[in-house]
């Protein structure tokens, strides 16, 4: 089993683009869960200051993989967001 | 290679979509047919009250859907095509590119309330400081790209324009000012942090085009249902406004110097952000309000109470008074300057 975390940074309380993201990372979880990747989604205050001392300064909604920003200030789509996981799996094992 | 053909479609498909719209609009312009409604108050008397807000919604949307599909459409795709990742590495530069960037980026990524404030603190936070922040927050809701596009359409390229100088000019001096008082200065001091942003943690990762495609388009379809139910209510009342509202009432009160004053002080607390000003300004207008007390009236949305509260959560309540004061103050002075210039005070 392999272990992802995926978090959303976005707003508190959240804006509704962000629970757009949160949504279809769940669905991507969701899925890749049969293929043995289990995918852990926390939430990140983006005005928070230890969101900020981790990553700087982003664009709401934001979405970062294994402690990398992959996207911010968009709403990937599922397959997007699948994609993205499985290359952090792949880059993860060499 | 089946998938890749239908990637190529769907981005096909979408940029016909966005080639037909932007078409629309210049064909519109060729052709100058009006974008904006065609009624006059005077047209109002032969409808009952019921008539009013039906018929009134029907001129606008016959008119204006061209001009809110390419203002709607626009906002959506420049928010997802503007280089974000590299605005965020020069954001923690020097002051100067701090007040550069602020009045460069927030036409273009504050069409979502909700990006607003995030943003106001990222550029608190991350180095550019107070003056810069404040810069982006006056300028944010005074000239993002749906408010030029609208006002523009709506009332006309001249008011759009001095508009947008008007706002940089606002937002500068408030900026600037705030920086320099003591009690701006203790909340950067409170807020800053020295960041070193190691460079490894964010690698964007770049959607194909299609992804993007449709990501914008799906924003856009966001900002308008989240927009256009209030739009047409504002339009319900503005239609009432228009047709009840004796033309002698504007004329005396939005008038000359007081005509300034008063549009600038209901223009603040009247602000949704619905750009009902807009229509309600529009209204007005035709009315008898003078150009001036006209500029004022939209120029006095950034001092708005929901924004004012949700920034006093971060910055110091004596902060958001200071900018509400300074706007206040240069909305009127350009409301006085923009009346003087085109006669019309």
């Amino acid at each position: 089993m392999k272990q992802i975390t995926l978090e959303v940074i976005g707003p508190d309380p959240p804006c509704i683009r962000c629970l757009m993201l949160k949504k279809n990372a769940q669905k991507a979880a969701e899925k890749l869960r049969g293929d043995g990747i289990s995918v852990e989604i926390k939430n990140l205050n983006i005005m928070a200051e230890e969101t900020i001392m981790k990553y700087g300064f982003l664009f709401s909604p934001a979405m970062a993989v294994n402690d990398i920003v992959k996207f911010m200030g968009m709403v990937p789509s599922e397959e997007e967001i699948e994609r993205v996981i499985i290359e952090a799996c792949h880059s993860g094992r060499s | 290679m089946k998938e890749s053909g239908i990637r190529h479609l769907r981005s096909a498909v979408m940029l016909t979509f966005i080639t037909i719209v932007i078409g629309l609009l210049i064909y519109s312009r060729i052709q100058s047919y009006s974008l904006a409604p065609t009624m006059k108050p005077a047209d109002f008397s032969k409808y009952s009250w019921y008539e009013i807000p039906l018929y009134y919604l029907w001129d606008y949307a016959s008119h204006g859907w061209i001009c809110l599909l390419f203002a709607f459409m626009t906002a959506g795709l420049v928010y997802e095509f503007v280089p974000k990742e590299a605005i965020t590495r020069y954001m923690g530069g020097s002051k100067i590119t701090g007040y550069g960037l602020a009045l460069g980026i927030a036409p273009f990524l504050t069409v979502c309330s909700c990006t607003m404030v995030p943003l106001f603190a990222g550029i608190l936070y991350t180095g550019a400081g107070i003056g810069p922040a404040i810069t982006f927050l006056l300028m944010a809701p005074a000239s993002n790209i749906l408010t030029i596009l609208l006002t523009g359409e709506m009332i006309s390229w001249e008011i759009a324009g001095f508009r947008v100088i008007a706002s940089i000019c606002v937002a500068l001096i408030a900026g600037v000012v705030i920086s320099k008082t003591s009690w701006g200065k203790a909340v950067e001091r409170e807020h800053q942090r020295p960041i070193s942003r190691p460079q490894k943690t964010v690698q964007m990762v770049m959607p194909p085009l299609d992804e993007r495609l449709s990501a914008s388009l799906k924003f856009a379809g966001y900002l308008a249902k989240q927009i256009l139910p209030f739009f047409v209510l504002g339009l319900v009342a503005v239609s009432y406004v228009e047709a009840y509202l004796p033309e002698d009432i504007v004329s005396k009160y939005l008038t000359g110097i007081t005509g300034v004053l008063i549009a600038s002080v209901i223009g603040g607390p009247l602000y949704t952000p619905t750009l009902v000003e807009i229509v309600l300004g529009r209204g007005l207008l035709k009315l008898g309000m003078s150009q001036g007390a006209l500029l004022s009236w939209l120029m006095g949305q950034p001092y708005d109470i929901a924004n004012a509260l949700a920034v006093s959560r971060i910055a110091k309540w004596k902060v958001v008074l200071t900018y509400m004061i300074v706007a206040w103050m240069g909305s009127v002075a350009f409301g006085i300057l923009y009346g003087s210039i085109t006669g019309s005070l």
